[in-house]
């Protein structure tokens, strides 16, 4: 299987504060990759220099093939990410926010239609789509975001805590969305996120980040099982204090 | 081109649809200027009625022949008021309790110096109840029928001494023997127009070319300042950032964007300020009677041409300098902060150069003054309507040059990862270099 995403011994500094210190994990194509660690862990800004948004101080990251630092044209026309707290513009309607992001990604006017209606049936928000964004509770805000990410068909999505904060209903739902967009496209997904039961309900392998390193990789399966745990929240645990 | 029209679209849609925006920059200008202008108008207008609707009371304490044509001159066209008392104290007391805001005094003896060549002497008392302009206007009115009848009065006497002496000469011309008339010449033409009247209509041009200038680089400044906050603070500019668009043709929109905004914005200010000066001055029709085109300083189509890139250039300068340096702010509070101290190097050469010419300041602050580019483009404006061309193109050279320097400093921002790490919520400059450092 082609590998969607290789990470080799990324480090980031921020002035003097060492954000990664030699983070390194590879992703299959078309699978559902979590990255766990505590705030300040170094997941955010692995996901923005996959993202091209904040450049490696050292190491190297590859998505599809494409360097992140040599070519971030190529890799921003395959992916699509998610901020943890994006918001989306307040004064456009929720169908005026899917067509102008469509617009970049569609070569045509038909395939912006296609993405439209796909990014309308993700989100589930019918007939609020076109209301202005500033009405719209945080959990359609989320589900527009979400849908906006997936709707374009990227080969790879990043999403940022894509649940965060978010109601236990438009929570199950944005889960939903991601499942069963990753099981009928095929899209690689990689994410992060603090809800361990997130992340054993959606990934197949989980990457556990502590001080901008990796601790362990595996399938929640097999990491629970290595840290003798019941649950992914011991087997972090248990992973830091063997560090 | 797509991706730019879109981006645009999205900016105009985002700028347009803000009801701060939409009510500071393009409503407030329609709405403030005209009422501005008709309440000045109003007042203008109810000064001037009871200037002319003021009526005046004559106290006359002469008997003889001579004051009745003095009467009958004051009696016709005005009302007037006759106070008939015993003395003068009296005369004021009855005048006070009428509604004349002016009493002419004519002392006992008037017919006698008149008719002896002797000075009459005549006073006027005005009554200053509210203390407003319309009352001494009233004074004035009373005065100038004086000077009027004493004109003719003179001319009389003239006349009458002339014909005992059987002398041919024109009573006029002895009042008055120099006739003075004044002609400009500009640009080699003799105009029958007196050169301090031009110099007012250049003058009132000169005005409004710096303050045109400066209020659409001001909403500039704003427009652009504002867009780049607005992403940050709606937590949009990742996404932004991470779309499949390079990151010129976003900066490129930015830019299209809040200049269709604050052009708009411009046009709002210009019609809204045209409508207060036309109703504010509207009594007053004379000021408006003479254009820059009557006296042949109306503005060439080279001149136009110029004028248009000046403004363009100086519109994206601004721009560039607000989006260069907004992108270190994270709330629009801070980016209108930011625009506070933008608005410096823009509005001290308007000012300056509203009320002087550039040629008469001092050398030191000349040389500061040029420095500064904003200076340039109110000096090119100047020049574009005196169809000094050669000015002109340098001063558009100047700006251009500028400009291509902010616009690489800001397309090397945005293509660095600054526009997502940088994060300045105060504006205390150490702090701002302390970061800078630490960020190197």
């Amino acid at each position: 299987m082609e590998q969607a995403i290789i990470v080799n011994n990324l480090v980031k500094r921020f002035g003097r504060v060492e954000a990664l210190r030699g983070t390194s994990f590879t992703v299959k194509d078309r699978e559902i990759y979590g990255l766990i660690g505590p705030n300040g862990a170094g997941k955010t800004t692995t996901l923005r220099i996959l993202s091209t948004l904040i450049s490696p101080s050292s190491g190297s990251a590859e998505i599809f093939g494409s360097d992140v630092t040599k070519s971030p044209e190529k890799i921003r026309e395959i992916i699509s990410y998610l901020p943890e707290d994006a918001g989306a513009y307040q004064n456009l309607s929720g169908f005026e926010y899917l067509e102008f992001m469509a617009s970049f990604y569609a070569g045509s006017e038909r395939l912006a239609d296609e993405m439209v209606s796909e990014g309308e049936k993700i989100s589930g928000l019918e007939e609020r789509l076109e209301e202005k964004i500033k009405g719209y509770s945080k959990g359609m805000n989320r589900r527009l975001l979400l849908a906006r990410a997936l709707m374009m068909r990227p080969k790879l999505a990043i999403l940022d805590e894509p649940t965060s904060g978010l109601d236990v209903l438009h929570a199950h739902h944005v889960r939903q969305m991601i499942k069963s967009y990753v099981d009928t496209q095929g899209v690689t997904v990689l994410l992060s996120s603090h809800n361990m039961l997130e992340v054993e309900y959606l990934c197949h392998r989980v990457a556990l980040i502590d001080k901008g390193r990796v601790i362990a990789i595996g399938t929640p399966v097999e990491l629970k099982e290595r840290f003798k745990s019941e649950n992914l929240e011991q087997a972090f645990m248990e992973a830091t204090r063997l560090e | 081109m797509n991706d730019l029209k879109s981006l645009i679209i999205k900016e105009v849609k985002e700028l347009a649809r803000d009801p701060k925006i939409w009510i500071g920059v393009i409503l407030m200008p329609l709405i403030m200027f005209p009422i501005m202008g008709s309440a000045i108008n109003i007042s203008q207008r109810s000064m001037m009625r009871a200037m002319l609707s003021a009526s005046f009371a004559v106290y006359n304490e002469d008997e003889g022949p001579v004051v009745d044509a003095l009467l009958s001159h004051l009696y016709e066209n005005n009302t007037v008021l006759t106070i008939e008392t015993q003395s003068l104290e009296g005369a004021i007391e009855e005048f006070l309790e009428t509604n004349a805001t002016t009493m002419l005094y004519i002392k006992k003896g008037y017919s006698m110096n008149v008719s002896a060549g002797r000075k009459a002497r005549l006073k006027v008392y005005a009554n200053l109840k509210s203390l407003t302009i319309a009352e001494t206007g009233s004074t004035d009115s009373i005065t100038s029928l004086l000077n009027v009848y004493g004109y003719y009065l003179s001319l009389e006497k003239i006349e009458g001494l002339l014909n005992a002496m059987d002398d041919p000469s024109d009573p006029r011309a002895i009042l008055y023997p120099l006739s003075l008339s004044a002609a400009s010449i500009i640009k080699g033409n003799v105009i029958e127009v007196a050169p301090s009247s031009i110099l007012n209509l250049i003058m009132s041009q000169s005005v409004m070319l710096p303050v045109m200038v400066m209020v659409m680089l001001m909403f500039a400044i704003q427009m652009a300042a504002t867009s780049i906050a607005i992403e940050k603070e709606q937590k949009t500019l990742e996404t932004l950032m991470t779309l499949p668009v390079s990151r010129m043709t976003i900066l490129s929109g930015k830019l299209a964007g809040s200049i269709v905004i604050s052009v708009a914005g411009a046009i709002s200010y210009m019609i809204g300020f045209s409508y207060y000066v036309t109703s504010a001055f509207s009594f007053a029709p004379e000021m408006t009677s003479m254009t820059t085109g009557d006296i042949g300083l109306g503005i060439q189509p080279v001149g136009i041409l110029l004028l248009g890139i000046n403004i363009f250039i100086t519109l994206v300068s601004g721009l560039a300098l607000a989006i260069s340096l907004s992108v270190f702010m994270d709330s629009v509070r801070s980016a209108q902060s930011l625009t506070s101290f933008l608005i410096i190097p823009v509005a001290i050469p308007a000012i300056i150069l509203m009320f002087s010419d550039i040629s008469m300041l001092p050398p030191s602050i000349r040389l500061i003054l040029l420095a500064i580019p904003y200076t340039h483009s109110i000096l090119a404006s100047k020049a574009a309507f005196l169809g000094d061309y050669v000015i002109v193109i340098r001063s558009i050279a100047y700006i251009a040059v500028f400009t291509v320097i902010l616009l690489y400093g800001a397309a090397r921002i945005f293509s660095s990862e600054r526009i997502i790490t940088a994060r300045f919520t105060s504006m205390d400059i150490r702090d701002i270099l302390r970061r800078g450092r630490r960020d190197e």
